[in-house]
């Protein structure tokens, strides 16, 4: 059994503020971690080799600072790590993304599944697993909340759908987009942490992928940022005042209000 | 390539761009910033300086192809045999942005029983219907609905063509967009047509919603957006409004399906918080999980139903159907009282059209009192015990 | 007089604290700035009523509920007022009701209501802005604590083992007197002369303080005054449990925030080797913040609530195989030196017979969350347990120890809880702060006869400790619930030294009576 889970860099934290002078956006660009679905996605994946053996094969798409990511996918449990990096792959949109993403898949070849984090914490787009898959063109199963059953050559799924859920039966290769909720990632030990540290991290550029430039990267991508800003809510708002039991009482007759 | 220019003429070491920056591709040299291989071209500190030293230069894409496409498409959404409100609210975007465009809106519905829905579809604003109902389609025969649309997009050539941004939306949607080879905006919330270039502007929250983006498709088509369900407004019903039907018909035409579907089930719609009409929403300021006890009781009082914030499902004091927010639950109640809910944007974005808001919570500061009609400055437990103490 | 309120039912709630004792009071107030609680204690003054000050009611020992007379609640008070630049250092002016996790929050986004700041504050805070990031260094469990409150019992947490405790990051404070005289202390300006203080009000009254001879233990402490030879006067209020003057407002300091903090929670076969590791670990504790402790019933707790409550099914599995836990803290400036301290603790490990694979380890802020979901379960799950029993037998309250005692002791006070405990038959869990020897004993009584038999034990620990030259309460304060053990520390004379203290600044005794010296003890 081959799995190959995919992972994206995201910052720790989304937290953005306004330069009080020049009202630009600052981030406070904090450290870098694997988005919480992918790391559920691995977690899921070494369940799966606990059960069927077989090797995980961690893939990200990133600046070479990416590498040391994929390390501490290594130390929770990946077997290998490939890593897809070039300038020609920078300001790549989920379309460019997912066809670079593609191109690693077919250089690690021979695999049973995908598992990718539903989204990222980042993007929020989930978009990448479905966009993979179809490059690919393999079935896939968004938003997969648990793994029902799963053997050398299929796997089952219970997925989460408007207002309901599926359960679905994939044959090999397939992708599959997962929940945060669906496992609890594991923490590395010190042990694992120092282990992973002597694995190397393959790493392929545009070139080594034979990728077509018009299709990586910005020039591969349709969508273009052309604004960013704040978002600001405003209402009128009455503020209540006095005792607790005096607030409680305002909130009573507003209550009585509504009907 | 592709690459990201700073103007030394223009610079002028101010630092802004280098804290803006998500991905410590920017430092000072001297007074000058320098970017370094780290640049994924996200564009963030282009728009972050306050000097315009900072450009992204690229080669122009350049498609004349383009011209071929026209109209506005609306993915509809036939669930449990009703219309999905989403595809409705799509319509009623979908009208004003084609009226702007002087185009037509079309309907793209794929449903054993879709001519069932023609009538309404047509009096919610759309020009034109193309049906498919052969036997066994739905939108749960996705890969199905999927080599449809890929067929239809790649004969029709749709202009622009929309989505709402649901289960079905957000599976199908990347897919088509994949195949077209073309660009796709996921969850956006509001849609504009450029008055200089007939672009569909589409802007959608990033970064957990701290930032709003507005995103362009420049050079492919059709431009795709998942549009989020409860943000747009649906039109009036009008039956006088007329419109036609293009029935087409894949039967023994597609290839076999991949996936096998074992059971569909859905969940009874009793107690979703979506349809409440009173809802208290609990936020991290509970504190312990054992006041969540005073939440129901309060709930109870009230005749409301509870639902949580992202943070306490985190925490396991509430399941996921309960949470309100981008990644949960968009809610629109006659009443809704916050308690504890600092506020953070994506959270606002599933609450803002509730009629009346009232907020509780200790920090003064809290973005949710931005929202809120009514504001109490203080612990949401003590008020609690208050309200719920005989 | 207007700010003054009648206790009616609708303010029953400012009776108790989280002590869960209650008590009782005439009338209460909601000062919302300093000249109001001029106002309301000068008032009060001339009518000689007594005064409990209230912050949040978070703490444990009851120094927040009032016993009689007036209550003054500081839950209005709870602005920050400005911002200052010194050597580099962040101070913001902070009101006593503020509290510690909004604090936190507003230092951590940067984002504050500057409204009413004044020219210099506002540009210092813009300095803030464009500073890297800094944090309050205090990190007691209960966040939502009000900082006047930390003030008042001088509360540590976790990382006081490397950063000390609320005191090393107060700058200033600002007091109201029991007639109404203010003091305005900033740190560095007003040192006693041996053991003698000399304070002059904002009105240029003078007053000359004795301060107590007695010796402070050198271990952590919040047991009675702060005195040393030539302290500052700033170090006389802090911890003081509000008997000595009203703290209105606070200059905080805030601290440079690591850019690398790690965790890693060590697991052990058996209690013994958790101990060896501690004492080996501590021998060169650079880049440790925390040294935290869970015994083997504490994991026992947790394995039982992972598999019944639904709050905490989130825990991670803890194999049978890991008997005791020491979760340790790593705060650097590069993921360099954190990787570094991280093997050091390895090595740590296997030098003391243990297993580095028995580890886990938090790189990243969600990770850490996870660590500390862990490490908080731990008390909240022992509560839990007591307010079932609660519910069949009223009588049984929290019962937690805050005891703290010399490093060479470390091994004998585990031996005290041990023997004492187990020759009672009684029902507990250990935790909390070994790095300082600090440990948090929580006997959880079955029964009636199990509380009363845990409360005896209590004495005889705050002996033994003293003995060991320990402090009876070293975070949580004295309060009213450990007034009785401070005898047991500082002897008879001690106490009447602090209480002639007390004394010239308080004549009449109103401010908190029964914190620190037993009531019917002050009316004499």
């Amino acid at each position: 059994m081959k799995t190959i889970v995919c992972m994206k860099q995201v910052p720790s934290s989304n937290e953005v503020r306004l330069h009080p002078v020049t009202k630009t956006i600052i981030r406070d660009g904090k450290a870098s971690v694997i988005n919480p679905f992918d790391a559920s996605a691995l977690e899921q994946a070494v369940q799966i080799r606990e059960k069927l053996g077989g090797s995980i094969t961690a893939l990200s798409m990133g600046i070479l600072e990416t590498a040391e990511l994929l390390r501490d996918g290594i130390s929770r449990g990946c077997d290998e790590a490939v890593l897809l990096s070039d300038c020609a792959f920078a300001g790549a949109d989920t379309l460019a993304t997912s066809y670079t993403l593609s191109l690693g898949v077919d250089k690690i070849g021979d695999f049973d599944l995908i598992l990718c984090g539903k989204m990222a914490v980042d993007g929020d787009t989930a978009q990448i697993g479905p966009e993979l898959a179809q490059t690919l063109g393999i079935p896939y199963a968004t938003d997969v909340i648990e793994i029902l059953e799963v053997d050398e050559t299929k796997i089952t799924v219970k997925r989460g759908i408007d207002g309901g859920t599926q359960v679905i039966t994939l044959p090999y290769p397939a992708l599959i987009t997962v929940v945060k909720e669906i496992q609890k990632p594991r923490l590395p030990s010190i042990q694992s942490i120092g282990d992973s540290l002597q694995k190397e991290i393959t790493i392929y550029t545009a070139p080594e992928l034979g990728a077509d430039e018009t299709r990586t990267g910005l020039n591969g991508s349709p969508t273009e940022v052309v604004q960013t800003f704040i978002p600001e809510n405003k209402v009128d708002c009455v503020e209540l005042t006095g005792s607790i039991a005096e607030i409680c009482k305002s909130i009573a007759t507003i209550r009585q209000e509504v009907k | 390539m592709p690459q990201l220019i700073i103007n030394k003429e223009l610079c002028r070491g101010c630092t802004i761009c280098t804290r803006s920056c998500g991905s410590d591709a920017l430092h000072m040299r001297g007074r000058l910033a320098e970017v370094n291989d780290n640049c994924i071209l996200c564009g963030i500190c282009v728009k972050s300086c306050p000097f315009g030293a900072i450009t992204i230069e690229k080669e122009e894409k350049i498609n004349t192809e383009m011209d071929a496409y026209k109209n506005l498409w609306v993915f509809v959404e036939i669930n449990q045999n009703r219309i999905a409100e989403v595809s409705l609210e799509l319509l009623g975007i979908g009208r004003k942005l084609a009226d702007e465009k002087g185009c037509h809106l079309v309907a793209v519905v794929l449903d054993e029983n879709a001519l069932l829905f023609a009538e309404d579809l047509i009096s919610y604003g759309a020009d034109k219907l193309i049906v498919c109902n052969d036997k066994g389609i739905g939108i749960y025969a996705e890969e199905s609905c999927a080599h449809i649309l890929d067929d239809l997009v790649e004969k029709e050539k749709p202009e622009i063509f929309l989505f709402g941004a649901t289960g079905v939306g957000r599976s199908l949607a990347p897919r088509v967009a994949a195949q077209a080879k073309t660009g796709l905006t996921a969850d956006c919330t509001v849609l504009e047509i450029d008055g200089d270039t007939g672009l569909l502007r589409q802007t959608r929250p990033a970064f957990g919603g701290n930032i709003m983006a507005t995103i362009v498709c420049l050079a492919k088509r059709p431009q795709m957006s998942t549009v989020r369900a409860g943000v747009m407004a649906k039109m009036e019903y009008d039956r006088t409004r007329s419109g036609t039907i293009q029935k087409v018909s894949y039967q023994n035409q597609l290839p076999e399906a991949k996936r096998i579907i074992l059971e569909t089930s859905f969940a009874p719609k009793t107690n979703s918080i979506t349809d409440a009409e009173f809802l208290v929403v609990v936020g991290r300021g509970i504190g312990a999980k054992k006041n969540m006890k005073l939440v129901h009781t309060f709930a109870e009082k009230i005749g409301a139903q509870v639902a949580v914030s992202r943070p306490l499902v985190d925490m396991g004091y509430a399941e996921y159907p309960k949470q309100v927010g981008q990644t949960g639950c968009t809610v629109a109640p006659k009443l809704l009282i916050s308690l504890g809910v600092s506020g953070a944007i994506q959270h606002l974005a599933g609450i803002t059209r509730a009629e009346k808001i009232i907020a509780v919570n200790a920090d003064d500061t809290a973005p949710i009192f931005g929202i809120s009609h009514y504001k109490v400055v203080g612990d949401c437990v003590a008020f609690l015990k208050e309200y719920t103490k005989d | 007089m207007k700010y003054i309120h009648p206790i009616s039912e609708e303010y029953q709630e400012y009776l108790k604290d989280e002590s869960r004792t209650t008590g009782n009071a005439n009338t209460i107030s909601f000062p919302t700035s300093e000249k109001e609680v001029v106002e309301i204690v000068k008032h009060l003054y001339q009518n000689q009523e007594t005064i409990t000050i209230q912050g949040a009611r978070t703490g444990v020992a009851a120094g927040a509920v009032p016993k009689t007379g007036h209550a003054m609640n500081f839950s209005k008070m709870n602005g920050i007022t400005g911002c200052t630049v010194e050597n580099g250092r962040f101070l913001f002016g902070v009101e006593a009701g503020h509290s510690l996790i909004a604090l936190n929050q507003k230092i951590g986004t940067k984002k504050m209501d500057t409204t009413g700041w004044s020219q210099e504050s506002i540009a210092a805070f813009h300095e803030f802005l464009d500073a890297p990031m800094q944090f309050y260094p205090p990190d007691p469990t209960e966040t939502t604590c009000s900082i006047g409150g930390m003030v008042s019992c001088n509360a540590s947490g976790a990382r006081s083992f490397s950063y000390g405790s609320v005191r090393n990051h107060i700058d200033g404070l600002r007091v109201v007197l029991a007639d109404g005289e203010l003091l305005h202390l900033k740190r560095g300006q007003n040192f006693a002369k041996d053991r003698v203080l000399e304070l002059v009000t904002e009105s240029g009254k003078q007053i000359k303080l004795d301060l107590p001879k007695y010796k402070m233990p050198t271990t952590k402490n919040a047991s009675g005054y702060f005195v040393e030879d030539n302290m500052d006067a700033v170090d006389l209020f802090i911890g003081a449990d509000g008997t000595l003057g009203i703290v209105t407002h606070i200059t905080i300091v805030t601290s440079p925030l690591p850019q690398e903090i790690w965790g890693v929670s060590c697991f052990f076969a058996s209690e013994k080797l958790a101990l060896d590791f501690v004492i080996a670990v501590r021998k060169e504790k650079e880049n440790i913040a925390a040294l935290e402790y869970f015994d083997p019933n504490a994991l026992e707790i947790l394995r039982i609530q992972k598999k019944s409550g639904t709050a905490f099914k989130q825990l991670p599995e803890i194999p049978e195989a890991y008997v005791a836990c020491v979760y340790c803290e790593i705060h650097t400036d590069t993921k360099e030196l954190a990787q570094e301290t991280m093997f050091r603790i390895g090595a740590k490990m296997k030098a003391t017979g243990n297993n580095p694979e028995h580890t886990w380890v938090a790189r990243n802020d969600g990770d850490l969350k996870t660590l500390q979901f862990f490490r908080h379960a731990v008390p909240e799950c022992s509560n839990m347990i007591i307010d079932a029993r609660k519910k069949v037998e009223p009588i049984i309250t929290k019962l937690g120890s805050d005891m703290s005692v010399p490093n060479d002791s470390l091994q004998a006070v585990v031996d005290l809880y041990q023997t004492t405990l187990e020759a009672e038959n009684l029902e507990y869990a250990i935790w909390g702060h070994i790095g300082d020897n600090h440990l948090h004993v929580n006997v959880l009584p079955k029964n009636a006869e199990d509380f009363y038999k845990g409360k005896e034990l209590f004495k005889h620990w705050a002996k033994e400790t003293s003995a060991m030259g320990g402090a009876v309460s070293a975070e949580h304060g004295v309060g009213k619930i450990k007034a009785n053990f401070l005898e047991i520390m500082y002897g008879k004379e001690g106490i009447e030294e602090m209480r002639a203290l007390k004394q010239s600044l308080d004549p009449s005794g109103l401010l908190n009576i029964g914190n620190l010296f037993d009531v019917e003890e002050v009316a004499k």
